[in-house]
């Protein structure tokens, strides 16, 4: 059947949950007839497209030679804003889950550099993938150093790397919480840091690394911070002059976006302003053109959404 | 003026003789394509599992239907090209077209037929590049793409065309 919509996520399906300690279950996601899914890389994260419209992102912490599917940790978190919950409480084996492509990660490749993984309680999730591709390329120069409370989560895959001297739990119940300076050192070229944890924790990394490369350093961010807009991109406003509608356009996002965001139906195709697909007419304003479509002529009148943008605090449409 | 006695020019003018280097298909819209010895065409139809097949409409592009995107061809020599001149390597599963030719001149025949193998298509369109194939390969590659992106097809004989077939005018 022909879809109304365009597909915007990977169809998957929930093949096994399994409980991985206090609060923590595994979701394996694979293809619905066993496809290989896209690859990530090490440390990868993706985004969840929950039933109902929730949009979560948890790091892949299998291995990234699999596949065949991804497996995803999640915190059953009482206080956070549901999604987690829904995940524990409601979805079942056999449920479908649309996911994004895989994102982020850490670049492994090369054997001079050694690594440092520190992680605050589920945070270490994405070093458990890089764990994965870390051994699996037959090395052993990397620690992976986790502070949680009591039993960490994901104790029965954390445990195998503690008995063999990879990992070191910094229990916070019988000892003080671990000075991240000296844990991390001084800095050092051969040597790449990464962390992923609570704010709190992110921000006794970021002071405690002031010093290090930045091409040595790795966070790993429960919520992503906002990204920083490019030096010419700016936000403005859509005027629709035929629905008396007005949509504010972030810095870096695109028009097309913005408009399909509200539910405005621009037909699209190749997002790159060549085949013509999302043409609208402007009103008024100053629109930076940037298709490589349209004539002189046609953009006296004629703008492509998915590349136009405004050099102007308003620019009105005739939608 | 043309003489009564003289023929018309071939409909054909480019003649070529090509061969089917790589195949490919996928289930659904972002996964990874799946190399295949040989691919099932059905007349008027699509390839059989691929995600733009009438009937499955799993592809990205799918609530967009287009009666000729029923097999998509690429140019082995693009992909040469894109390492020569621009080096980016895109392997012959990352273009994301179904069949990788090599020695058709694949945009001279749009409006024709021409026989795929066993198969014989029509070429409807150039396909476009599009910011999808950046998205899942993060190769910055539709602006070298730009004329050059394979060509769009209806199947007009289905068949069985396979890796080594030949690519022939009609």
């Amino acid at each position: 059947m022909t879809p109304r919509r365009p597909i915007t996520t990977i169809r998957t399906v929930i093949t096994a949950i399994s409980p991985s300690g206090h609060d923590v279950k595994l979701f394996a996601l694979a293809d619905p007839e066993g496809w290989d899914l896209p690859p990530f890389k090490p440390g990868g994260h993706i985004d969840l497209h929950l039933p109902d419209g929730q949009v979560r992102t948890y790091s892949l912490c299998n291995d990234p030679a699999e596949h065949d599917r991804y497996l995803v940790a999640v915190k059953r978190d009482a206080s956070g804003r549901g999604g987690s919950i829904l995940l524990h409480d409601q979805i079942r084996i056999g449920q479908e889950i649309g996911v994004s492509l895989p994102r982020g990660g850490l670049d492994l490749a090369d054997p001079a550099i050694s690594h440092k993984f520190v992680a605050g309680g589920i945070g270490v999730t994405p070093f458990l993938s890089a764990v994965a591709a870390l051994q699996r390329a037959g090395r052993s120069d990397f620690t992976l150093h986790l502070v949680a409370r009591g039993t960490p989560p994901l104790a029965d895959l954390i445990t195998p790397l503690v008995e063999a001297g990879q990992a070191v739990l910094h229990d916070t119940r019988t000892r003080a919480r671990p000075d991240l300076a000296v844990l991390v050192g001084p800095p050092r070229d051969d040597i790449a840091l990464a962390c992923c944890g609570p704010p709190g924790m992110i921000e006794d990394f970021e002071k405690a690394t002031t010093a290090w490369s930045p091409e040595r350093l790795h966070i790993e961010y429960f919520v992503p911070p906002a990204l920083p807009a490019s030096p010419d991109a700016r936000s403005y406003t859509l005027v629709l002059a035929r629905t008396e509608t007005e949509i504010d356009v972030p810095a870096g996002d695109t028009m097309l976006d913005a408009l399909q965001a509200h539910g405005i139906d621009v037909p699209t195709s190749c997002g790159g302003g060549i085949c013509g697909a999302c043409h609208v007419e402007w009103l008024a304003g100053t629109p930076i053109h940037r298709d490589r479509v349209l004539t002189p002529a046609q953009r006296e009148r004629t703008l492509m959404a998915c590349v136009a943008t405004s050099a102007a605090d308003r620019l009105t449409l005739d939608l | 003026m043309v003489a009564g006695n003289e023929q018309a020019p071939p409909r054909s003018a480019t003649f070529f003789v090509g061969v089917v280097r790589h195949l490919h298909i996928t289930a659904r819209a972002f996964l990874p394509m799946r190399s295949m010895a040989d691919l099932t065409l059905i007349a008027g139809k699509g390839i059989e599992g691929d995600r733009y097949s009438i009937g499955r409409e799993e592809g990205f592009y799918s609530h967009k239907p287009e009666e000729g995107r029923q097999i998509t061809l690429f140019e082995l020599e693009t992909l040469e090209a894109l390492e020569r001149d621009f080096g980016i390597e895109l392997g012959p599963r990352d273009h994301r077209r179904n069949v990788t030719v090599e020695g058709v001149p694949l945009n001279h025949l749009v409006g024709r037929q021409f026989w795929l193998g066993e198969t014989l298509l029509e070429a409807t369109r150039l396909s476009f590049p599009c910011r999808h194939i950046e998205e899942i390969t993060g190769k910055p590659v539709f602006d070298p793409l730009v004329h050059r992106s394979g060509l769009n097809c209806r199947i007009l004989i289905g068949g069985t065309v396979r890796v080594g077939d030949l690519v022939r005018n009609t």
